[in-house]
This record gives C-alpha cells, structure tokens and sequence, in this order.
C-alpha cells in the first residue's frame, strides 16, 4: 500500500482517488469519467526505466547516423534526422522547422528523460526532488512528442520515391524506430497515466483499483 | 499576462474556442494553397493536399493515399467539429452526458497528433531529394498554414477543460 494521505487526480474530470499499489494486470479507472489512471506494472517495475534509458541511449545515433540515402544516375545523397529540418529552415519556413524539430526530436528525448527521472530508484530521490519543477514544465508540453508520426511520414515518403530514385534505409532511421517504440514502450508500461508529482501528497503514489 | 489582457485565461472555453475559429480559418489556405513542388527528371508538379492524395490514389497506392487523406484531411475537420460540439455542449446549463463528453474530448486529444503526418512528410522529403536538375521536392507555402491548423487545434484541445462538463453536471470531487 502506498502513503494513507496519498491521492491521484483525473486529470480529465478532477475526481479525487485514494491510493493503492496495483498488481500486473490490474487497472485503475477513474470512478466517475472512466478514464484509465493507473495500471499494474506489465513488464516489472523497472521496465519504465529501462526502457527511457535505451530510448535515451538510441537518440545519438538517431541523430548522427545516417537516416535515408538517396540515390539517382549514379548521384546520392544522404540525409540525418535534422536534414528535413534545415532545409525547411533554409527556405524561410522557420517556425515550421523549430516544429519539426521540437515534435520529432527534442520532445521525445525530453519526455524519455522525464519518464527516466520519474521512475529512479528511491536512492535518487534527492535528485528526483530537485528536477520536479523541470518535470512540470515537460507535463503540458508532453502531447508534442510525436516520434511515431515521423516513423510513418518516413515509411509513406519511402513507398512514394521508391519508383523515382534508389532507396537505402540507413543506421540512423533504425535506431530512430528503436527509440520510438522504446518511449511507447516506457509510456505505457509506467503506472501512471497522470504525473504522480500532481498528486495531493506530493510523492510518487499508486492509485486505488 | 493577465496585466497585459485583463481578464485572459489560458484555460478557458473562450480561449478554445478563439482558437478553434482561427484554425479553421487557416484550414481554407491549407486546403487551397500548394504544400509540396516536385521535379522528377523534368516532370514537375505542385500539389495541394488534397491533389497529392488524388495522385497517389492514381498511382496505385491505396493504402498511403488512405492514411495520408485521413491524417490531412479527415482528422483536422473531424477535429474542429468535435471542439465546435464541445464548446457547444459547455453552454448549455446542464451537462447531459458527461461522461461521453469527456470520451469525446479524450478522443480528439489523441487524434490530433496524426494530423502532423504531412508537415513531417513535407520536411523528410525536402531534405532529402535534392538532386539539383534531376529531381527535387520543396515545400511550399500551404504546409505552413497546415502546420498552423494542427498546432492550432492542439492548444485549443490543451486550452479546454473537460473539468467543466462535471462542475455543470453538480457532481464535485470527493
């Protein structure tokens, strides 16, 4: 069982819920609005963890290694993660490029550390302390990671140019894959739906079932 | 904030709904205005969003052409009409159903996300065919107010509190 004073809020009707630590399997809804809260950790408590880690591990090369190349009567070119981003810079399509790059890349990397830092042993709860207004500011702002819509823009454009040039899917288009669906993963293997720092207490805190 | 606009809440059916009359605003231009210039070996085109889905529909790739069209098209739309019937619903003195209401906005929450397919898709494919005379894509000016559209709709879901279906509905939190 979690703290007696512990709580969790719907996030979407405001409804207050006592604290219990789940089970695998078991899930948390909220009593009013049926919105799911909680859930059993799936892949064990630490999974949330070390899934963010590898995410955050994979976004290196995502980001240094080669995405797509591209070739065409013997001329290539190659293009990284940031590549779309600068070219939609140079042609004076800034506000659309920091977008790209904010939603593709720096909110996913963001949201990784944020679930990494959430989910640190209690051992590090001094530093889970101090980085709390930084998970804050990443709450509100967590809808614009969007890592999986990228993958599938990537995978149309793929299907639309195969017929014009030559393709080859590089390193980097992989290890980008592998950090999307290590986010998915730790997103959805976290207890919580809702930031626990929200909660009435204050601590990380399991919801009632 | 508030010294600058008296009275301003960042939260508020009054923002959501500013923001949901700009973004359909900004939705005729995104329609009517070309998003992507291509050059493949001399054969060049300018697409609208529409006219690129039509494009692929004709090249055989159903598949794409399907996703493409529902992220670009039908998702915006069904957007603002599901934040107009929301806004719509908030007025009313009682809510009816607030439990659907609140399904319907958690919906829209999660769909809006795949609406950014075309802007992603604009940026890969511009960095990526540059091939001088031989091919070359280059986004043009319509995927600047589609991305508007989608950033629009997104603070306007942000910027409405489904809190208040349950505050009419008479039941607090407990």
């Amino acid at each position: 069982m979690g703290p007696p004073d512990a709580t969790l809020t719907c996030h979407f009707c405001g409804q207050i819920h006592r604290a219990a630590r789940l089970e695998p399997g078991e899930k948390a809804r909220c009593v009013r609005c049926d919105t799911l809260l909680a859930h059993g950790p799936r892949l064990g408590r630490d999974a949330p963890l070390v899934f963010a880690v590898t995410g955050l591990a994979l976004a290196l090369p995502s980001a240094l290694l080669p995405f797509v190349t591209a070739g065409k009567l013997g001329d290539h070119q190659s293009c990284k993660l940031f590549t779309g981003v600068a070219a939609m810079w140079g042609d004076g399509m800034r506000a659309m490029a920091v977008l790209v790059l904010v939603c593709g890349g720096l909110m996913p990397i963001a949201l990784l550390a944020s679930i990494a830092v959430r989910n640190l042993p209690d051992r590090f709860r001094a530093l889970r302390q101090n980085v709390r207004p930084a998970l804050r500011l990443i709450r509100p702002l967590e809808h614009w990671a969007i890592p999986e819509v990228q993958v599938l823009a990537v995978l149309v454009a793929l299907v639309k140019l195969h017929s014009v040039v030559n393709l080859q899917v590089g390193p980097g288009f992989w290890s980008y894959c592998a950090m999307t669906v290590a986010l998915l993963v730790a997103q959805n293997s976290s207890e919580y739906d809702s930031d626990p720092a929200d909660n009435a207490s204050g601590e990380p805190a399991p919801a009632s079932s | 904030m508030n010294r600058l606009l008296p009275g301003f809440q960042l939260k508020s059916p009054a923002t959501a709904a500013a923001l949901s009359v700009a973004a359909a605003i900004l939705l005729v231009p995104a329609n009517y205005l070309p998003v992507l210039s291509t050059d493949f070996s001399g054969q060049a085109r300018t697409d609208t969003i529409y006219s690129g889905v039509v494009e692929l529909w004709r090249q055989n790739l159903w598949a794409i052409a399907a996703i493409v069209f529902i992220a670009s098209i039908v998702i915006p739309i069904l957007k603002l009409l599901g934040l107009g019937w929301l806004l719509w619903c908030v007025r009313r003195p009682v809510a009816r159903n607030p439990r659907r209401e609140t399904k319907i906005y958690a919906t829209l929450d999660f769909i809006g996300r795949w609406s950014m397919l075309d802007v992603f898709l604009a940026a890969f494919l511009g960095g990526l065919v540059q091939f001088g005379q031989l091919s070359t894509v280059t986004p043009r000016s319509g995927i600047v107010a589609f991305g508007s559209v989608v950033v629009l709709t997104v603070l306007a879901t942000q910027a409405f509190d489904p809190r208040l279906f349950w505050r009419k509905h008479g039941s607090s939190p407990s």
